[in-house]
């Protein structure tokens, strides 16, 4: 298990590959998945040391796929990131009471979310 | 019974009670009055009756004496002493009619007996003196019988009269005893009634009173739906609550009314609100690609001596995309929002649907056939000309193929135009062989947003504002869409449309 790998979970296409390749050319290593029920399968595979998660996903959404990891033992410790197009501070709340341990509103501040990923590792 | 009924009853009956009252007393004080005359008569009578004894007896021993004068000497009487012996029988005999004139009907018989006796005894004594002088006139005078006679008939009348006297007295002790009991009971009698009825009027009314203070109090605290139904009249009291309960409804309607407005209005509020958040949520995800996607391009041109220019390019039709999508949805935005304020007006003019929709398809046939899906067209010239807004049919055309694209996968998609027998409405239907609905998804698909929750792309102009769009332009154009779908199966959405256009001249 790589210490700077990252699982990115988002179902818009675009966003997907532009957030890859960003952190990739941040010198993060990424896995994918596009909707939640595919998150967790990897999560519990791959055990990635971070989750960048969407909150607005297909099949399981993010508060249910964060809940879960929290849940699950072997994998409960992994620091997770909510990224939403939900502005409001009640998604923030609503997201940290999921288990997430930081969040990134849409459209993504990227230095921001690199400084959150580096601190999460970090710690 | 009223109020008003109850105390006019009460004060009649006290006023009944004081008339018997007072009746008694008058009555009692005749009786007295009437007793008392006969009595004095009786007791006046008894002297009378003395008196005449004493003079019934003076004159028989006067006249016994003169008798006795007359038979052993020759002495004459006097007229002097013959006129005062007249006088005094004349007095006799006045004492005899003084009692006649207190004679009443129990003693008349006695009366009449001691007259005719007396008057027989007093006769023969005025004829002793008238005849006194004249020496050849017999006198029977000493014969004691008239005399004996009229005594024993003056002692049954004295008899008599004491008699009645002792039973006019007891007359008179027993009214007395009577019309008091009576003025007593009376009188205990209404004040009993009065303190009765005083104190059920009293209870009664205040009984009421605190029910209807009881029930001002829970309307005044807040309880509207609370009545005053116990209290026991149909008069003021009755009235009173029957006002208090008007109120309290007329209160609690305004209440309600005011709570209706008030949640009406939060409820808009709440909804603008949602709306809000909503369109920040979709315009936040087109603009994350375009940010990021510059973002990624700046950084490369700054790090890498050579550029992938295909790539670049791709990335940069990338950016133009989410911007194409970003205005596509605000255009949709301003759609909504004009349709909302009522400010969305129709271009009507003559087209025909059949070339609309071919030339739509047409545009839209690379997309339509990306995933593989087949196309079939069935009765497009079978349509005639209609008086409507085309560009608005066209973006219902354009939302609804897009939809169908984007959830069919190596499937069929289906149009088909026809006015269905026995209607003035022209018929589009866009079937699709796609992953279909739900009955919950069914019944929200024409919501605001409700869509994007779910939706796998938003490439195609899908904001999730689109059916609701298609929804609100049907209305406007006079007509209306519905879906009919099966879960894996696929959708079928349906738009109708007046085929006659003075109908939609009237929907305009």
């Amino acid at each position: 298990m790589s210490a700077r790998q990252i699982l990115l979970v988002e179902d818009n296409e675009l966003n997907r590959d532009m957030l890859r390749r960003r952190l990739q050319r941040a010198g993060y290593e990424t896995l994918l998945a596009a909707d939640g029920q595919e998150a967790l399968n990897v999560v519990k595979a791959s055990r990635p040391s971070l989750v960048l998660l969407d909150m607005n996903l297909p099949v399981l959404d993010g508060w249910t796929v964060c809940q879960r990891i929290r849940e699950d033992d072997s994998v409960s410790d992994t620091p997770v990131i909510a990224l939403t197009a939900h502005a409001m501070a009640e998604d923030r709340e609503k997201a940290m009471d999921a288990g997430c341990d930081d969040y990134a509103t849409k459209p993504i501040d990227f230095p921001d979310l690199l400084e959150k990923i580096g601190r999460l590792l970090a710690g | 019974m009223s109020l008003r009924r109850r105390l006019t009853l009460s004060l009649f009956t006290i006023l009944v009670l004081f008339a018997i009252n007072v009746g008694t007393h008058f009555w009692g004080s005749f009786a007295r009055s009437e007793s008392m005359v006969a009595y004095r008569q009786a007791v006046t009578a008894g002297q009378l009756s003395g008196e005449l004894a004493k003079q019934l007896e003076d004159e028989r021993q006067k006249i016994l004496v003169l008798s006795t004068l007359r038979d052993n000497t020759d002495d004459t009487l006097s007229e002097p002493d013959q006129t005062t012996a007249l006088e005094g029988i004349a007095g006799t005999r006045e004492t005899v009619d003084a009692l006649g004139r207190m004679v009443s009907d129990v003693t008349a018989l006695q009366y009449e007996q001691l007259e005719a006796s007396s008057e027989r005894l007093i006769g023969s004594w005025e004829a002793f003196y008238l005849n006194y002088n004249d020496v050849r006139w017999e006198s029977d005078i000493d014969d004691p019988i008239p005399y004996l006679e009229a005594s024993q008939r003056l002692k049954e009348l004295e008899q008599r009269q004491s008699f009645i006297a002792v039973q006019r007295a007891n007359v008179i002790d027993r009214t007395i005893e009577l019309t008091d009991r009576i003025t007593v009971i009376g009188f205990i009698a209404s004040i009993f009634l009065t303190a009765t009825l005083g104190f059920f009027l009293v209870r009664y009314t205040n009984d009421n009173l605190k029910r209807l203070k009881r029930g001002t109090q829970r309307f005044g605290a807040g309880e509207l739906n609370y009545r005053i139904d116990d209290i026991d009249d149909d008069g003021e009291l009755g009235d009173l609550a029957g006002a208090f309960n008007a109120m309290s409804d007329k209160l609690r309607q305004a209440i309600e009314e005011e709570q209706e407005a008030k949640e009406s209005a939060d409820e808009a509020n709440a909804a603008k609100s949602r709306f809000l958040a909503s369109v920040s949520h979709e315009l936040r995800t087109p603009l994350n690609a375009i940010i990021g996607y510059s973002e990624m391009l700046h950084d490369e041109l700054d790090d890498e001596a050579q550029v992938d220019r295909p790539q670049f390019q791709s990335d940069l039709g990338k950016i133009v995309l989410s911007g194409r999508q970003l205005l596509a949805l605000i255009d949709d935005i301003l759609d909504l929002s004009k349709i909302e304020t009522g400010k969305m007006t129709l271009a009507v003019s003559s087209f025909n649907p059949g070339e609309v929709l071919a030339t739509t398809i047409e545009s839209l046939r690379p997309i339509l056939e990306r995933n593989g899906n087949q196309l079939e067209l069935v009765g497009l010239d079978a349509v005639p000309e209609i008086e409507n807004d085309a560009v608005k049919f066209r973006q219902i055309i354009v939302n609804l193929l897009s939809n169908a694209a984007k959830f069919t996968d190596q499937g069929v998609i289906r149009i088909t135009a026809s006015i269905p027998e026995g209607s003035d409405m022209v018929c589009i239907e866009v079937s699709d062989t796609g992953i279909g609905m739900t009955e919950e998804q069914q019944a929200q698909v024409f919501e605001a947003f409700v869509q994007a929750e779910d939706s796998t792309s938003h490439i195609y102009g899908g904001s999730g504002l689109g059916l609701a769009i298609c929804k609100d332009f049907c209305e406007l154009m006079g007509g209306d869409i519905t879906v009919a779908s099966e879960p894996g199966k696929g959708s079928v959405f349906t738009v109708r449309l007046p085929a006659d256009p003075a109908s939609v001249r009237a929907a305009a």
